[in-house]
This record gives C-alpha cells, structure tokens and sequence, in this order.
C-alpha cells in the first residue's frame, strides 16, 4: 500500500514537470525545424527561422520592448527609491498609509489598469501620449509597486546603527545616503529593476490598449501575428526573446548581485 | 526622527524639516496619481455615463447583467478561473511537497524547473500549448498517425485549452504558495505517525492535508484571481468564440468603443477580485484560528 502511495506521488510528480517543461520545449524544437510542421522529430535541424529574425518587421518591435523595459526598469528603480527611502528608512508619520497607497495598483487587475490608463488619456485630451510615452506611463504604474516592495525590505534590513556611526564620525546626510545606504541595498534595487524589466518587456494586458500601428511592442506584434498564423518565425522570436531576458538578467545580476538576496529568503 | 533632532538644533523650525521628509515623495506619489488614481476615478465615474446620454445612471449596470451575452461571459469567466484553481492546486500540490521534504540532488532542478517558465512570458508559453493543442498540433497529428482518432480532437480554441495554458502560466505560484504552507509544517509530525504505524495514505490524509488547508485556500483564489484577470491566454487560446470578462472589456474599448460599458465591466471584474480576496483573507484568517486555536 505504501509503494502504491509512493509510486502515485512520484509518478504525478514526474507527470507534472512534464507538463512544465512540454511547452518549452516544443517551442525550441519548432524554431530549429525545418517545416511549419512541429512533429518533434526533426531528422534536420535549420537555423534559417533564425535568419528571418534580421528583419524590420521584427526588430523594430524588438527596439521598442527593450527601450521601453530598460526606461521603465531605471525609472521604477529610482522612483522606488525615493518612496522607499522616506516610507521604510525615515519612517516619516503615516508611513504605513503611504506605503499601501504606493503597493495599492497591485489589487487592481492588469486589464482593469490598461482600460482605466487608455480611458484617461483619451478623455484628457491626451490621446496623442497613446503609443510609447502612454505605455511607459503604464507600465511604471505596473512596476513601481514591486520596485517599492523590494527595495523597502532591503532598507527595512539595513541595520540603522551603521547610519549612526557615520553620523558621529561627521558625514553628512548625502555622503551616509552615497556611501553606506546605497551600496548595501544595492542588490535590493537591482532585484526590483530586474522585475520591472521583465515585466515591462512581456507585458501584454497593458500593452494591448497602448500600443499604436508603428509603435507596437514585441509580445503585442507575436500575439497579433498568431491569430491567423503559426509560423516556425514566430517559435524563433519567442527563443530569442527569451534569450535576451536571460542575458539580461545574468547582467543585472553581475552589476547588482541579487542573487544571495533571493537565495535568502527575502521577498 | 534623529535628522529632525538635528534641524531643531540649528534652530530650523521643526514643521518645515517634517515637511521636507516628504519631499520625495512627491515624483512617485504624482505619477500614481495621475496614472493610477485619477484613471481609475475617472473609470468609476464613466460607468455612470451611459454613451451619448447626459445625466448619470446605473443604465449601464442593468445592461449588464440582463443581456445573455454578457452574462455568459461572467459566468465562463467564474467556471474558468475555478477549474484552473482546482488544476493549478491539484498539480502544485506534488511538486511543493517534494520542494519541502526532498534532500535529493534533484531539489534545486525541480525548483528551478518549476519558477523559470515564468521568466519566459505568457506569449512564448501560449504558443507552445497552441503548436501542441492546435487541430495540426503536436498531440493530434501523434494520434492521428498512430490510427487512435480520425478526425483531430477539438484540444485547443476552447475551454479545455484555456484552462491547460492559464494552469501553466499561474502553477508556479501555486507552488510557491503551498510551499510555504508546507515548510511551516514539522515533518516530525509526519515521522512520528509513521513510527506509530499510519500507512503514508493516512498520513497524508490525517495530517499533512488537514494542516496546509490554509495554503491550499490561498493557492485556490490566487489562481482564481490571476485566471479572472488574464487576457492573453483567453485571447489565444480561447479562439474569437470564447469570451471572458477581460476580452469582452478589450473589445468594447476598441471595437465597439463604448468606454462607459468597457468601465461597467472592468468595474464588475474589479469588484468580483476583491470580493473574492476578501472572502479568502477572512477564511484564511478563520482556518488560521482553527488550527492554531
């Protein structure tokens, strides 16, 4: 009875990762086979869907999704910073008022921020910001509240008494903010700029009512392409944009090294 | 406090120091509120504002839930998130007790298996289940070949293939969830009832389960949440047919461009999340209670 329970459990265990993985892996083997047919035997391998990728039609999304998430990532991080910096180190009077008015976007679905976002703008008179300034806006109304989460709990660590030193050995508030705060939540910073980052580049539900004929992101363009096609191209803009997030990631870990941060348990 | 201690000193006036805390606030608390704030305001006003008519009314309310159509998208969006709750639970459930009580090598693979498809966005996954559920997809034409149907089984454009793509995207947060749950339970427990002769069924039954009730609960209405909310994975997936409240409000704004109805049901959408988020903290708050008299 007990081997039957254990069987059970490691085979719906092994099922289960299967099911993670199958997607993935289609994915990849669909952009080096040679057919628009994915059958998962490829005798050939092709890289030409590869090739297709060096084109405007791709790039110039690709441009855009990577200019979008790299300028929302710093501004996030730096706003983050700021609203940080008074609500978790100052502790200012009303601070945990603030911070939930900061983290509040977060109840509110993706879907419902984009229609609310699009509804703004368009009543404002602002229809013109529809396009990339629009989907900058909104996407740093997505990010910032992880951004404040995340660098709010590097500041909420960072031990107070460090900042007392340096204020009795005579340094002035900038120099301690510069020299003793910055550096030591420096991965809690780069952790939340990584996040904005990738949620920026693969956002969809807000991307879907900002974007504009010649200002359309990446995941837009794919998913717009899709409806009537199922192109191997479109299987090699997924791989490589799943590439160029991990190269990412790999880069902001080695500037901001967050990963001990993760490997911590904080969240 | 102590940079206020120190502006007293040089004889500032404390009020102007405790304002100036503030002062950073201001570049992030102004874009929230004219981003965030002001749009939703804006959006709850609209959907008083019935198109083309001048005075305010609850008109757009009626229609919503007197017309079939969408009706039967609410209705499909509730049945949709609650199986994708059931299946993401169901399935997390496995993989988070073996993150929980495995010392195997294999630990940090299954982790890392599990948490990296979220790195790879929702369109990249979508489309792989749609190579894989599609009538020409991957699993019709295997069955197709090996003789076992003639004629490609409907797996993608509905409701089956909705909630296999949307149980994809949200399973790692469900692991996470029951993960945590399941760390807070002593495994001591689990090994004394061994010792004391409970088969692993049992154990599995009488113990284990009824302790992580709280995190199954809120791994249930996170998926809930997340599935009422998606847009791709619907859209996709879903086919032209399948209409949930987050499509229906896309195609009202751009479409049909009636922004006082897309408000009425983002609006409905909206309440339904937080009713469900309520509900969920007051039970969670309740099983809390129970197992921790």
């Amino acid at each position: 009875m007990n081997q039957i329970v254990s069987g059970f459990f490691w085979v719906s265990l092994v099922c289960v990762m299967a099911f993670i993985t199958l997607p993935l892996i289609v994915v990849i083997a669909a952009s080096l086979s040679p057919s628009a047919q994915v059958t998962l035997v490829p005798w050939e391998w092709t890289i030409r869907w590869y090739g297709d990728l060096v084109a405007s039609r791709w790039l110039d999304p690709f441009m855009l999704s990577a200019q979008i998430a790299v300028l929302v990532s710093v501004i996030s991080g730096v706003l983050g910073l700021l609203a940080a910096y008074v609500v978790a180190f100052e502790k200012c009077p009303g601070h945990a008022a603030i911070m939930s008015f900061l983290l509040s976007p977060l109840a509110v679905p993706q879907i419902v921020k984009g229609v609310a976002i699009v509804l703004f703008l368009s009543s404002a008179g602002l229809y013109r910001w529809v396009g990339t300034p629009g989907l900058i806006a909104a996407h740093i109304i997505l990010t910032l509240p992880f951004a404040v989460r995340m660098i709010a709990t590097a500041m909420f660590n960072f031990d107070k008494n460090l900042d007392r030193a340096g204020q009795s050995l005579g340094a002035t508030k900038a120099q301690r903010i510069r020299h003793l705060l910055l550096p030591i939540i420096k991965p809690g910073v780069f952790s939340g700029m990584t996040f904005a980052f990738i949620i920026s580049f693969n956002n969809i539900p807000l991307s879907v009512f900002l974007v504009r004929p010649g200002e359309t992101t990446l995941p837009i363009t794919v998913i717009n392409y899709l409806e009537y096609s199922l192109d191997p191209v479109l299987a090699a803009v997924n791989v490589a944009s799943l590439l160029f997030v991990l190269a990412v990631i790999f880069v902001f870990e080695k500037v901001g090294g967050f990963s001990a941060q993760i490997h911590g348990g904080s969240k | 406090m102590s940079s206020l201690a120190l502006h007293a000193e040089k004889g500032r006036p404390v009020r102007t120091s405790l304002i100036r805390q503030y002062i950073p606030l201001l570049p992030p608390g102004l874009i929230l509120l004219l981003f965030f704030a002001i749009p939703m305001g804006m959006m709850m006003g609209l959907s008083f504002q019935p198109k083309g008519a001048e005075a305010a009314s609850l008109a757009n309310y009626g229609r919503f839930f007197t017309d079939d159509f969408t009706l039967i998208g609410l209705g499909r969006t509730v049945l949709m998130s609650g199986l994708v709750a059931i299946c993401v639970t169901v399935m997390a459930y496995p993989v988070a007790y073996f993150l929980a009580r495995s010392r195997s090598p294999w630990r940090a693979v299954v982790f890392a298996l599990a948490i990296a498809p979220e790195l790879a966005g929702v369109v990249l996954r979508t489309y792989g289940w749609l190579i894989i559920l599609e009538d020409h997809g991957f699993i019709n034409n295997a069955l197709l070949w090996l003789g076992v149907i003639s004629e490609p089984l409907p797996l993608a454009k509905n409701m089956f293939g909705v909630v296999v793509g949307l149980t994809h995207v949200i399973l790692p947060f469900g692991v996470l969830s029951l993960l945590t749950s399941l760390q807070g339970v002593d495994p001591n427990l689990e090994k004394s009832a061994q010792i004391l002769g409970a088969s692993r069924l049992s154990v599995i039954r009488h113990i284990v389960l009824p302790l992580t009730v709280p995190g199954i609960v809120s791994s249930m209405l996170l998926a809930f949440t997340m599935s009422a909310s998606a847009y791709a994975t619907p859209a996709i997936l879903g086919g032209a047919g399948f209409k949930v409240l987050a499509t229906m409000v896309y195609e009202q704004v751009l479409f049909y461009v009636d922004w006082s109805f897309a408000a009425v049901m983002a609006n409905v959408l909206l309440v339904m999340m937080l009713i469900v988020a309520f509900i969920g903290s007051r039970l969670e708050m309740r099983l809390h209670k129970k197992l921790h008299f």
